[in-house]
């Protein structure tokens, strides 16, 4: 990373009228004023990113718990996660299996509701505006709330049940508890898909579809060689931000099962581990794991969407 | 008639997802009216049937800081929404007109939001005691400043790119500096998508939790940590619980009525050349 813009100051760049210039004409000039845009936004890196990274990198090498000095120990830590099926890989399956459920079921609900608002129709704006609403909800609170409606005794639902002649079920039963999280998920975010994507079919060329259309290409045909290649960045995207926010996957949790019934999911680990039991060595460790395994996914999907964007060849 | 025939299944559709959408919504807020014994019933009809109450309402203005809450959680959604802004705005514009950093600052930018937010609360954790910063609003600020700081860059990122650059060579042939270009060509141009990305930092800031629930504790405690605090250690107190919600989550709401539409306009990313 250049950083010479912190010099500019004492440089000398000789002007038209071959004086000095000022700091000022420095950082705003047309070599350095890209740099200068930046400057915040790499504080704020610095502090918040880079600080904290070494400091988990560093301490993921010792045993440091909160009660004891840290002492160095090597791959200790890593070696001791990596071989943990029973805690670790399974709650990083459990995260995959969140993962790939949600972002597959937000895109195939995301597109067909999108195309369903697509058309003018009467009240659309209000039947839009309240599609919007899950999106906005605090996840904690919703995730509290499905608790309540989910629970076994009273919640509405298996009240519901036993009313039409069903029996209750254990919605958070160890079973199938961690499907009921990822519904809880894709309800609070499926109108992100939604209303990107819908954005997307707004902003299509009209006069190619009416081209297709006197050709006379079915609508399934239109759909699929020109509506969803065109939608392609979109869809890119959405993949992209979603894999990104799902694996912090915490709050779902924390107002229903809090990482029981078989659902302990990676970040739910890590918050266990460092601020329950204050293990802040394999603490380290987990973050470091999670962290490599995370940039590597959605380094592929960023080049992807690059590409997608043309800013990359 | 074949008209309305046709129709149906549309409609139908459009029904399906609004009851899908909007009961657990409404739940809240029916909740929020019954007495304990009508909550805990066992009765399906006392599910919508049963005597409105504002007990918990009365529970939460009296018992618990609600209140205090509110206020702490719209002054640091506002403060750090302002800050977001400030880092962003300038940000995304060089990464959008110049490429710069080739990519990969933008990517590590971006990446901040998938970077385990606990990795981060380990050293801050430690760092906020000995600086005296947890449980004060600046810290949770600063914390809200790094979280959004992502999504608002690449959502900005997007906006910028939809400008021509020809707009800028012509205001550069007319005597403008570069500073001059960004601030009296540019940042106009760009205020709608401004408007949407602080409307999403705003919201993302609102319903926050993990750190609110490990930098605060009672001076600055947010909104969504009160709700968690309703579960208490005997049981969950549902009633109050959902007023708390349905108070808390209003404003949102409300955001969602005026963003939609400006949402269905904005929100493409500049990724779908029309």
């Amino acid at each position: 990373m250049r950083t010479s813009f912190h010099r500019g100051g004492g440089e000398v760049v000789l002007s038209d009228s071959a004086r000095k210039s000022t700091f000022w004409e420095v950082i705003t000039s047309e070599k350095y004023f890209r740099w200068t845009l930046l400057v915040p936004l790499i504080l704020v890196l610095l502090l918040f990113l880079i600080y904290p990274f070494f400091y988990c990198l560093y301490y993921s090498f010792t045993d440091y718990h909160i009660t004891e000095p840290a002492e160095f120990v090597g791959l200790a830590n890593y070696w001791h996660i990596l071989r943990d099926v029973t805690v670790f890989w399974s709650a990083l399956g459990k995260t995959a299996l969140v993962l790939v459920i949600s972002v597959v079921v937000e895109l195939i609900l995301g597109l067909s509701i999108a195309m369903l608002l697509n058309r003018e129709f009467k009240g659309q704006n209000i039947v839009r505006g309240l599609c919007l609403l899950p999106l906005m909800i605090m996840p904690l609170a919703m995730s509290m709330v499905w608790n309540f409606i989910l629970q076994y005794d009273f919640g509405a639902v298996n009240q519901i049940l036993v009313a039409l002649g069903g029996e209750k079920i254990s919605w958070f039963a160890p079973q199938h508890a961690i499907y009921v999280l990822a519904f809880i998920n894709i309800w609070q975010w499926f109108p992100f898909s939604v209303f990107v994507l819908l954005a997307g079919l707004k902003s299509l060329p009209k006069d190619a579809f009416e081209a297709a259309k006197v050709d006379g290409a079915s609508g399934w045909t239109i759909f699929r060689k020109l509506t969803l290649p065109m939608l392609s960045p979109l869809i890119t995207i959405i993949i992209l931000l979603r894999t990104m926010w799902l694996i912090r996957f915490f709050d779902p949790l924390y107002g229903t099962t809090r990482g029981g019934a078989n659902t302990e999911v990676l970040d739910w680990m890590m918050y266990r581990t460092t601020f329950v039991f204050f293990d802040i060595g394999h603490g380290s460790t987990l973050a470091m794991i999670s962290l490599f395994l995370t940039v590597i996914l959605c380094a592929i999907l960023f080049r992807e969407l690059m590409r997608a964007l043309g800013v990359l060849k | 008639m074949g008209k309305i025939l046709k129709q149906i299944p549309f409609w139908l559709a459009i029904v399906i997802l609004l009851f899908v959408v909007l009961m657990p919504i409404l739940w809240i807020y029916l909740t929020a009216f019954k007495s304990g014994a009508d909550i805990y019933s066992l009765e399906a009809s006392k599910l919508i049937i049963f005597k409105p109450t504002l007990y918990n309402f009365q529970y939460i203005f009296t018992l618990v800081p609600f209140l205090r809450e509110l206020a702490n959680t719209a002054i640091i959604a506002v403060a750090s929404t302002i800050l977001v802004m400030l880092v962003s705005l300038p940000a995304a514009y060089s990464f959008a007109r110049w490429n710069t950093g080739g990519g990969h600052l933008l990517f590590v930018t971006i990446s901040t939001r998938m970077f385990p937010a606990v990795v981060a609360a380990i050293p801050y954790f430690f760092l906020y005691k000995a600086l005296h910063l947890s449980d004060t609003h600046i810290g949770l600020i600063l914390l809200y400043l790094f979280f959004n700081m992502s999504f608002a860059t690449f959502l900005l990122y997007g906006f910028f790119r939809e400008i021509a650059v020809e707009l800028e060579q012509a205001a550069m042939v007319d005597g403008y500096s570069r500073f001059d270009v960004f601030r009296k060509i540019i940042i106009p141009l760009i205020m709608p998508g401004v408007a949407i990305t602080a409307a999403f930092c705003l919201i993302f800031a609102w319903n926050e939790f993990l750190y609110a629930l490990l930098f605060t504790r009672l001076a600055a405690r947010t909104l969504s940590l009160g709700i968690s605090a309703m579960w208490g250690a005997i049981e969950i107190q549902w009633g109050p619980m959902c007023a708390t919600v349905g108070l808390g989550i209003l404003p949102t709401l409300v955001a969602a009525w005026f963003m939609q539409r400006y949402i269905i306009r904005g929100l493409t990313f500049g990724a779908v050349k029309g």
